[in-house]
């Protein structure tokens, strides 16, 4: 009777998905399928528990960008909670390139004047982002030293809104849409 | 089922509040009766009107108070009654039976349990979560101890056939009473009767055991309207590297369904991770969740200490010379971010 069971699972000979053939035209740009590594296998993450009063053993494999919702006070997940460790370590790539640029180097007393005088002399002229540009320094900090005064402001400010405004009744409708779309979606982040 | 069904059957339940008439000396009452002599005959009263004026009978009281575990406390079903007849019945009562004696109420007893199950609410969310925000936490002690929880647990208790109020809508000077006000008002009513009859111990184990008990989803009430900015702050106040957001994995990138997602790190230490489908919204889900990886970082249950176990236990008020019960204050951590807090909110700036 035992020599009459069959197994029950066959693993087929053949995958279906990502088959190894047809091979990849040599010399073109096709490459092979992508495989992906079977999270069931070889999973650092997981935790095997064996549940001996069952006789069944549980293995708890979490997603891998799941962040982890349990955070005690005695052993807190967020790194600015625990003492302070330096670990060297490869760290991924910056989001942005922009991220790359060093700080910029401390403007000095006269250059912060100059700022001033010209921010004074002609806010219109003399934006944020020329004086930053100028100066070799953040707009940020431009707004720091050189703040237009408040009436100023709110003139220059809602001279741009409504030059923002006349363009965007020019907006065919599909444009409109996608914007509003977009702004909806911007809620749900 | 429409909605007006459901309105009808819901106002139908409220109304027929399983009144019984057994302990009744005379049913049915005279009031109800057509008055004799007349030409169209008319009772007196409206018999909602009737049901709404009569008292609960002794023995569902009886039942109510041994079913929440007060039975010792609420000995006497005057207690009991006082606990379940909110002020609005008052009115009620005066126009329709102006001769009847003023019932007791529990305004006074309310107003004094509102005050403690605030305090229990707000120490114990404290104890819990040490980092959390101040509007987060006021939110949290709302839907702990809120009015209406409080009308939910008085309905899960069983106690709105025994309540006595009346609906009254809100004027200029006075705010009108609706049901959930009303039946609010009887768990805040037994908590100050608790606090009373036993002790300030036994009030704090009732709150805690009927409100404290419930799930909570703190995660939902916090929301971000820059959470870099709030992250960036954060970070300076506990003096570390500024934060730079780093990508980690992508896939999609120019196609219709991109999946991105990027970790945000001071120095090498990793603070948050997020996924989008775009790198701006992966950015801003990762410094969410390194803000939320501090503010919902809680105090083990059988670490918490709080405040008010310094009074003593056992029958009797607070001001009794006793020794003081083991309280050990837990560290001092980082204040909250200034950035879409409060402020200073009782200050003339702000």
């Amino acid at each position: 009777m035992l020599g009459q069971r069959f197994v029950s699972f066959i693993r087929p000979l053949t995958r279906a998905y990502a088959p190894k053939w047809p091979r990849p035209k040599p010399g073109t740009a096709e490459r092979p399928p992508y495989r992906a590594p079977d999270p069931l296998i070889n999973n650092p993450s997981a935790t095997v528990t064996p549940l001996l009063d069952e006789d069944l053993t549980f293995i708890h494999r979490p997603p891998p960008t799941a962040p982890s919702p349990i955070s005690y006070t005695t052993n807190p997940i967020s790194p600015l909670l625990k003492p302070f460790s330096q670990t060297s370590s490869a760290l991924p790539p910056l989001l942005r390139p922009s991220a790359e640029k060093s700080t910029p180097q401390r403007l000095t007393a006269e250059q912060i004047a100059e700022i001033r005088r010209l921010r004074a002399l002609d806010p219109v002229k003399w934006t944020r982002g020329r004086l930053a540009k100028k100066f070799e320094c953040t707009q940020q900090f431009v707004a720091l030293v050189a703040a237009t005064k408040k009436s100023t402001r709110a003139k220059l400010i809602q001279r741009r809104d409504e030059e923002h405004a006349a363009n965007r009744a020019k907006w065919s409708e599909k444009r409109s849409l996608v914007a509003a779309i977009s702004q909806k979606r911007r809620q749900y982040w | 089922m429409g909605h007006v069904q459901r309105r009808l059957a819901s106002t139908t339940a409220r109304l027929a509040s399983s009144l019984s008439t057994a302990h009744l000396q005379k049913f049915p009452p005279k009031e109800l009766l057509y008055i004799k002599g007349r030409e169209i005959p008319t009772a007196t009263i409206d018999p909602d009107t009737w049901a709404s004026l009569q008292s609960p009978p002794p023995t569902a009281l009886s039942a109510f108070a041994h079913r929440i575990g007060l039975s010792s406390v609420l000995t006497s079903t005057e207690a009991i009654q006082q606990v379940c007849t909110h002020p609005s019945f008052v009115q009620l009562l005066k126009q329709h039976k102006p001769h009847e004696q003023e019932p007791a109420t529990n305004a006074q007893l309310s107003a004094i349990g509102n005050s403690l199950m605030g305090l229990f609410a707000t120490e114990y969310i404290r104890a819990t979560y040490p980092y959390l925000p101040t509007r987060v936490m006021k939110a949290a002690v709302t839907a702990h101890v809120g009015p209406l929880p409080c009308a939910n647990v008085a309905q899960e208790m069983g106690a709105t056939p025994l309540l006595r109020w009346h609906r009254s809508r809100g004027t200029i000077l006075k705010p009108g009473v609706l049901h959930s006000d009303a039946l609010a008002s009887i768990p805040r009513a037994l908590t100050a009767l608790v606090y009373q009859r036993r002790s300030l111990p036994s009030a704090r184990q009732f709150v805690h055991s009927y409100f404290l008990s419930r799930e909570i989803d703190l995660r939902g009430m916090i929301k971000f309207l820059d959470p870099k900015k709030a992250l960036l702050e954060m970070v300076k106040k506990f003096q570390r590297e500024l934060p730079k957001s780093r990508l980690l994995k992508e896939t999609g990138r120019f196609s219709n369904s991109p999946v991105f997602v990027v970790g945000i790190f001071s120095g090498e230490d990793q603070l948050g991770e997020g996924f989008g489908s775009s790198l701006k919204m992966a950015e801003y889900r990762a410094a969410e969740d390194a803000l939320l990886r501090v503010y919902l970082t809680r105090t083990p249950p059988h670490l918490v200490q709080l405040p008010s176990q310094t009074f003593p236990v056992g029958v009797g008020d607070v001001y009794r010379e006793l020794p003081e019960g083991d309280y050990t204050p837990a560290d001092l951590v980082e204040s909250e971010i200034m950035y879409a807090s409060s402020g200073n909110s009782f200050t003339r700036s702000s």
